[in-house]
């Protein structure tokens, strides 16, 4: 099955809209008690899957940027990513572990389990969200860090999601702290078709096939 | 002087020019580059690999997205503009595990090897005479190849510009 933006209804668009902002906020809620800091969104946006705009969304393409990625798995399958550039990496690590490294090459074991840790909690936040809204089993698997520049880690998570099946859309927004300590991420996460339709049917806006 | 055609070969794109020509594969994690040049004719190529084959139960949308749909279709349009497919050089870059941490799910990281495999496996099937390669680690590639000089560069974040090879001068 492959589901295309355009196939939604406004009920079904307006559902994953709700679905990814809900999700979205708890695992917001999650990185806010590691951290001490509250952080915020703006409205997620739901578009046709098309990654190649990524770097350009998180930075200019050369900028270095810290990835944290996961497939989900279960009743819906996809993929999750949390990006952060250089920067608010390093403020988020010294929020997390009392120090951060200067440069890519210096990540130290704590720092790289640290950030490993992070898209733990901001994983199962948002599938636990998920879950809860649906009733639908969906797995938080082990996350995967890169550090590199923006358009290899986008390359490299667009080579992913086209390997499954049709994927349908993503799911995006910038995340900041409210605090406006410096703090800037992006999120993107993108179901699969059959993915998105069990999620669709989960949140009752559309009959089981 | 000849002012020089600047191409970016973005994802899944393939770029063919005669005449002098750089060529820019932005950011391959685990995508390989692989830029051709046939020194004669002057006719030069270059294609940004997603993927390593097409899926039997789907139509090639693009064909430069996969080593083995993409390789020959350069080959193609390299010898419409004029190239000898027996003196075409290549070389390529690409194919990292980007992820450098975690273990992540099994089969995940492992892209950017089998995309590498294909992409010298495909192009011995062609017969394409790749002079290098720089693929597999964990940091992601941009490369740069100006085909007046033949010079293929390859940079990455940890270690900086470094000229992989001369088309020019196998």
């Amino acid at each position: 099955m492959s589901e295309r933006i355009k196939d939604l209804s406004k009920q079904e668009l307006a559902a994953v809209h709700k679905m990814a902002s809900k999700g979205l906020r708890h695992a917001l809620f999650s990185l806010s008690q590691i951290t001490g800091h509250s952080f915020g969104m703006h409205a997620p946006s739901v578009s046709a899957v098309s990654l190649e705009h990524l770097p350009e969304v998180v930075g200019p393409g050369d900028q270095v940027v810290v990835a944290i990625y996961m497939s989900i798995d279960g009743d819906v399958r996809g993929h999750l990513a949390f990006l952060f550039p250089w920067h608010s990496a390093q403020r988020l690590w010294d929020l997390v572990v009392g120090h951060y490294p200067h440069d890519p090459q210096t990540v130290d074991d704590l720092c790289a389990s640290a950030m490993l840790e992070t898209g733990n909690i901001l994983n199962s936040g948002f599938m636990n969200a998920l879950s809860l809204m649906t009733n639908l089993r969906i797995h938080a698997t082990p996350p995967l860090v890169s550090i590199d520049d923006a358009h290899s880690i986008a390359s490299a998570i667009t080579c992913q999601t086209e390997l499954g099946d049709s994927v349908a859309l993503a799911m995006e927004t910038k995340i900041f702290d409210e605090a406006n300590d410096g703090i800037s991420g992006y999120f993107l996460c993108i179901p699969t078709g059959k993915g998105l339709h069990a999620l669709l049917t989960g949140l009752d806006v559309r009959e089981s096939a | 002087m000849e002012v020089q055609n600047q191409l970016v070969v973005g994802m899944s794109e393939i770029q063919v020019a005669s005449g002098p020509t750089r060529y820019t594969c932005l950011g391959l994690g685990s995508c390989i580059g692989l830029c051709a040049l046939d020194p004669f004719s002057g006719v030069s190529g270059a294609i940004h690999v997603m993927l390593p084959e097409a899926f039997p139960n789907r139509p090639v949308d693009r064909p430069g997205k996969f080593a083995d749909t993409g390789l020959p279709e350069l080959l193609h349009l390299m010898e419409l503009a004029g190239a000898i497919r027996s003196k075409i050089i290549a070389a390529y870059a690409g194919g990292a595990s980007v992820f450098q941490y975690g273990t992540g799910v099994p089969g995940v990281q492992d892209v950017g090897h089998r995309n590498a495999e294909a992409v010298r496996k495909v192009a011995r099937e062609l017969g394409i005479n790749v002079i290098a390669h720089d693929t597999g680690g964990s940091n992601g590639r941009t490369i740069y190849m100006q085909s007046d000089t033949g010079e293929m560069v390859v940079k990455t974040i940890s270690a900086g510009e470094k000229v992989l090879c001369s088309l020019r001068r196998p």
